[in-house]
């Protein structure tokens, strides 16, 4: 039984879904208490309707789509949909649940209007410390009790009552209690807003238009992506690659993905990648649904705002035990370098029938140096310098990878200052640049990593998460593959140390530390690179005269 | 004598003139010449002014700056960094801007790759000499400018906000090896740590430099060819004016000329109403921007991006909401849309009949009987029915809807549109829009005020006087304003507020020499100190006023308030750092007070009555000319205002009057 309703009205109201959503966010970030939140927009939030389908998101962190309606049918399929009370506020970070590390904290707003519960606000944001055994983040944990506290749905408000014992729990086992707190209450605001907004609208349009319109929204986004789907030959069409290792021991770790194409639907099944690890590169079954969405997103009608219609055409299969569905303890952290290769991969396989939209893999990693230590300038005060490095993307039909350009499982990250960086830190950045050479040649070549060359003037300890040296960003349809990552640590006896992971290494003041990223693969055969792009390159220093010659035989 | 004020549109260069002893004002238009905009403001001084020995005042926003970048057509810039670092420039700073993309690309810089260039030097964090500048590495840069002719060149070496000799040392060799070449330093333009920031306004600067001061010495000749020896002021983004003399001199201040004028005219509604709240938006055939008031002060900002390109620059906050009345309506998947597409001024609306098919907003005001046939540009425009109706048939159809219903529902659905985005940002700040006075203005934001009020539950709405040219009245009421800025890094509790106090000494002598320059004699002076604070490790600032730089404690006091409004709660445990000091120069212009038309109107404003459709009914509405409406009857909605330069739509539900200094008051009834 549809009821019919005007396609002005069906506008206003999907208009008014992402809007609220955008209101929720506007609240979470201007309330958030941890800077990675309101500056780094690690974060996102969804409006969702009875059955926990979306109405409206807003976009923070990529990885985190479409992952807020899976939590709450999750919790609905633990404890019924009657577990959501009026005036509850329940909260869940277990990996095994919501997918990703523990860090990041889902919090659920059930909405009722009328007596009646009619959807939820919702919000997902990375919380900055946890009780993990080390402050921040470990590199080297091998069971998910190391890396915090870990909660099934609990709730922080019961009909409108603040639990007092668990916010004390919650309080007394974070480095950062306040903080902790704040963050909390941060995001039952966006829950709030998105609240009394929705019943705003339902207060103006009622819940059998509002319903209608929803239909009406979910119908057409589901159509055009079936539409789009159907445009693609059927077929099966796979990749594969493999991380360095999970930061414990030397070995490989595979991913393996096949997407079958069949009329209007797509199947993306993990099975042929890893069993789940030692070390922290798994993820809970719910965050790999999500990177799948976000590689099929990329392919898919990216300017489409997501409801509850997008993915209609899309399932995934991760197998249990596997790096893609762990299952306790395992550890993880650092789960996001596994989901940066399955959405590259992801890419490579539909590249054959969907030349013009894919492009060649990007430098694949957050490649991530932490240097902390006591500043002896500063009466010997703490410092934490945590940065993400920047590398190259690949080319695509029609242009060059972009050079050093943050990578895609990350939100709105930008780089430190080399002024702010050196106010903040006893660390002098001597070099940071654009590494020629990196990208893989192409007729479109890939992007160049990035150089980096730190000198510390004070003892530091130095852990490092650099991946993708052995997968390196792959080239399509000829394209050459981007150069791998290299770290090279000189200390001051000029003795040298390579590596790509570490934990807690010690440095003495005086050590260089030199930081390399990969570059993008490239696009199309090198020969067909037009000559006069060939030249800029040069003349612009991205590609030295040897490279040229070699690779473009000018 | 006048004060006069002009603003260069894309199409139309708008003019104010208020006369000096009356305080009356007349409005004019004139076609812009882009080839040369200078030609345009003589064609309006002599058609509107005649003797242009009349003027006593003249000020104007221009626009050369900003299309030269927006066109790319600004000079060749070469640019000098730190040996090391000078892809940050190119980097710049790695992040992307749209998420669900494989194909990004950051935004073109200005400067290539190949002419930026390393210069060996180096300085510490704290301004201290690392490496000393090695002057026969700029050697091969001055035979390169030298070789290629190039125009310009911009300096940004590594924390030269905190020590400048060796951009100063750099800058004077290549002023003595290079003459004619326009320099541009960033501890000059921009004295603020963040290199990648820094950089990117150096190379505004300079890139601009050649076309601003070539356009600025233009009009100045011709203007004194027809006998006008008035110095020529230039509105400035900061929402102050300043005279061609420094608008050559930091031509990157002129960059967002245009738009502030209505912002500051929102100002000065606010202090002659005694409305401290005001959201005023300004919208065009091709824009809709939005502007605070806020306590009766203007938001001002300090870094801005334009094209994806950041600028330091004191700047007042204008946020670009949508597409104005050129957004086309498109059906995708039988869900009808309006917008963000614009149909632009080509081929623009349906009704202009030049080619467009597609029905926009305006298209939709017209056809509903909202905006009258003759009353686009002075009727000067004959408006094409015919096709206006069958677009709206047309796409009804494919759509299932009347060609009435289509028509109401793109103007419900842009007014909703343009409501959440508001809404969204007032929101982000903290302010609640129910709690603020609707200020519409531009051709198109009169037709659209109440029912855009109505969204956001505003329940007052203020028409200025002549809102089709209200930016160039406001900035009429401008003062010469130049902003000073320095970084000084400490945490509050160890700052050093002796060479605090220094520091704002220094940059108040700069402000007092300055204005000297200006003309501004020293009673008029004012000089207002602020800082620039957050907590430990954010990096976001907040500015705050300080009244006394011996008086810390008063401004951190104020930070927590500030953050506890904009942010929701405040850390009042948490240590405070100090990132810049600011002092901004202002020289009050003297002007007339504000006041309405001194005649009495003795015409009768009833002129006509039209059908108008308000939800899905025909109201017949008359149509008043607003100068003859009365100041002291109060009117009951719907009905149609009419003047010049804007129509104002009043749907059922309102009253409104015309106050004593001549801008509308339209009042909701729910709240009487």
């Amino acid at each position: 039984m549809t009821t019919e309703v005007n396609p002005i009205t069906t506008e206003i109201i999907r208009n008014a879904f992402n809007s609220i959503a955008e209101d929720m966010n506007a609240a979470l970030i201007r309330s958030a208490y941890t800077p990675i939140i309101y500056e780094g927009k690690d974060c996102a939030v969804a409006l969702l309707d009875d059955t926990g389908e979306v109405l409206g998101q807003s976009l923070g962190l990529p990885l985190f789509l479409g992952n807020l309606s899976l939590c709450v049918q999750i919790v609905a399929e633990m404890h019924g949909w009657d577990y959501f009370g009026e005036g509850d506020v329940v909260f869940l970070n277990d990996s095994y649940i919501a997918g990703t590390h523990l860090n990041d904290v889902t919090v659920i707003v059930p909405i009722f209007w009328k007596g009646e519960r009619i959807g939820f606000a919702t919000s997902r944001a990375h919380w900055l410390d946890v009780g993990a055994k080390d402050a921040g983040q470990p590199t080297d944990s091998h069971e998910i009790y190391q890396e915090g506290m870990r909660w099934a749905p609990t709730k922080a408000y019961r009909a409108g009552e603040p639990v007092d014992d668990i916010l004390t729990f919650l309080k007394r086992n974070s480095r950062f209690g306040d903080a902790l707190l704040g963050d909390l209450h941060a995001q039952i605001a966006a829950g709030n807003t998105g609240k009394d907004r929705f019943c705003a609208l339902l207060d103006r349009f009622g819940l059998e238009t509002v319903w209608a319109s929803r239909d009406d929204i979910f119908r057409q986004s589901a159509e055009m992506e079936h539409e789009t789907i159907a445009a693609i030959p059927n077929g099966v069409y796979s990749a594969e690659g493999a991380l360095d290792s999970d930061g414990l021991t030397d070995d490989a770790v595979p991913v393996k993905l096949t997407v079958k194409v069949e009329g209007d639907h797509m199947t993306v099944d993990l099975t042929g990648s890893a069993e789940q690890t030692r070390g922290a590169v798994n993820c809970g079954a719910t965050q790999t649904v999500s990177a799948a969405r976000v590689a099929f997103k990329l392919l898919v009608n990216p300017r489409r705002p997501v409801d509850g219609g997008t993915f209609t055409a899309l399932d995934i299969v991760a197998p249990e035990g596997s790096i893609f569905n762990a299952q306790e303890p395992a550890a993880c952290s650092w789960y996001f370098s596994s989901l940066g290769l399955l959405i590259d991969l992801f890419v490579k396989a539909m590249s054959d029938v969907m030349p013009d939209t894919a492009a060649a893999a990007h430098y694949g990693d957050s490649m991530v140096l932490i240097l902390t230590g006591y500043d002896q300038s500063k009466n010997d005060e703490l410092f934490v310098a945590v940065e993400a490095n920047t590398g190259g993307w690949g080319g695509w039909n029609g242009n060059d990878g972009q050079d050093c350009l943050i990578n895609n499982v990350n939100g709105s990250f930008r780089d430190y200052p080399i002024e702010v960086y050196e106010n903040r830190y006893p660390i002098r950045i001597q070099k940071y640049g654009i590494r020629a050479d990196s990208g893989g040649a192409g007729k479109y070549r890939g992007g160049n990593g990035s150089v980096r060359e730190y000198q510390i003037t004070n003892d530091a300890n130095m852990s490092l998460w650099f991946e993708r040296s052995k997968t390196t960003a792959w080239g399509l349809f000829g394209g050459m593959s981007g150069k791998p990552p290299e770290v090279v640590v000189t200390h001051p006896d000029g003795t040298e140390l390579r590596a790509l992971k570490s934990n807690a290494t010690p440095l003495m003041a005086g050590t260089v530390i030199q930081v390399k990223t990969g570059g993008g693969g490239g696009y199309g055969i090198p020969a067909q690179r037009d000559p006069d792009l060939v030249q800029a390159d040069i003349e612009n220093h991205y590609v030295t005269d040897t490279e040229a010659e070699k690779s473009y035989a000018v | 004598m006048y004060r006069v004020a002009a603003d260069i549109g894309g199409t139309f260069t708008d003019f104010v003139i208020e006369d000096q002893k009356s305080g009356e004002i007349t409005i004019g238009k004139v076609p812009t010449t882009p080839e040369n905009p200078a030609r345009g403001i003589l064609n309006g001084v002599s058609q509107l002014i005649g003797d242009p020995k009349d003027i006593e005042f003249f000020v104007h926003g221009t626009t050369v700056g900003l299309n030269a970048f927006l066109e790319r057509k600004g000079a060749r810039v070469l640019l000098i960094m730190t040996s090391g670092i000078s892809d940050t420039y190119t980097i710049a700073r790695g992040h992307r801007e749209e998420l669900y993309k494989l194909h990004y690309r950051k935004p073109k810089q200005l400067v290539p790759r190949k002419d930026v260039h390393e210069v060996s030097e180096r300085l510490g964090w704290d301004g201290s000499v690392v490496t000393p500048l090695d002057e026969s590495s700029l050697q091969p840069i001055i035979d390169k400018v030298k070789a290629e002719n190039i125009p310009a060149v911009a300096i940004c070496l590594l924390h030269a906000y905190a020590n400048p000799a060796h951009e100063q040392k750099v800058a004077e060799i290549l002023a003595k090896e290079l003459p004619g070449v326009s320099i541009s330093m960033s501890h000059s333009v921009a004295p603020e740590w963040r290199e990648v920031e820094r950089a990117s306004s150096t190379v505004m600067d300079a890139y601009v430099a050649p076309v601003v001061e070539l356009y600025l010495e233009t009009l100045k000749r011709e203007f004194l060819e027809i006998g006008m020896q008035q110095t020529i002021h230039v509105m400035r983004s900061n929402g102050g004016v300043m005279t061609d003399t420094h608008a050559s001199k930091h031509p990157i201040t002129t960059l967002l000329s245009g738009p502030v004028g209505g912002s500051i005219g929102g100002v000065e509604l606010s202090k002659s109403t005694g409305v401290e709240n005001l959201l005023c938006v300004d919208m065009g055939g091709t824009s809709f921007d939005l502007s605070l008031v806020v306590d009766g002060q203007p938001e001002l900002s300090n870094e801005t991006v334009l094209q994806g390109l950041p600028l330091l620059m004191s700047i007042i906050n204008i946020d670009t909401v949508g597409a104005g009345g050129g957004s086309l309506a498109w059906v995708e998947n039988g869900g009808l849309r309006v917008g963000p597409q614009s149909a632009g001024s080509v081929p623009g609306p349906v009704c202009y009949g030049r080619g467009g098919t597609q029905p926009t907003i305006t298209d939709a005001n017209l056809f509903l009987g909202r905006l009258g046939k003759g009353s686009l540009l002075n009727g000067d425009m004959t408006l094409d029915m015919t096709s206006t109706a069958s677009a709206f048939e047309t796409l009804g159809r494919e759509i299932g809807l009347s060609a009435t219903e289509l028509a109401e529902g793109m103007i419900a659905i842009g007014n909703a549109k343009m409501a959440d985005a508001m809404r969204t940002i007032t929101v982000g700040r903290g302010i609640d829009p129910r709690e603020f006075t609707l200020v519409a203005f531009g051709g198109a934001g009169p037709m659209h005020a109440v029912e855009l009020a109505r969204e956001l539950d505003i329940k007052q709405i203020i028409i200025p006087r002549f809102p089709g040219t209200f930016s160039a009245w406001g900035m009429l009421q401008s003062d010469i304003r130049h902003d000073f800025s320095v970084t000084y890094y400490a945490v509050s509790d160890e700052a050093d507020t002796d060479r605090l106090a220094g520091m704002f000494k220094d940059m108040l002598d700069d402000g007092k020499k300055v204005l000297i320059e200006e003309g501004v004699p020293e009673p008029h002076m004012e000089f207002t100190r602020s800082i620039d604070l957050r907590y430990v490790g954010q990096e976001y600032t907040i500015n705050v006023p300080l009244a006394d730089a011996a008086n810390l404690d008063a401004a951190i006091e104020k930070f927590h308030d500030l953050y506890q409004a904009r942010y929701g709660h405040a850390l009042h445990e948490a240590a405070v750092e100090i990132i810049n000091l600011r002092l901004a120069a202002i020289g009050r212009l003297e002007r007339a007070a504000v006041s309405g038309s001194t005649e009495q109107a003795s015409q009768e404003p009833l002129v006509a009555h039209r059908n108008i459709i308000f939800n899905g009914r025909s109201h017949r509405s008359p149509i008043y000319k607003r100068d003859f409406l009365p100041k002291d009857g109060v009117f009951q909605s719907p009905a149609v205002v009419e003047e010049a330069s804007a129509t104002t739509i009043i749907p059922p539900g309102y009253t409104f009057k015309i106050d004593d200094i001549g801008n509308l008051l339209i009042q909701s009834e729910e709240d009487v």
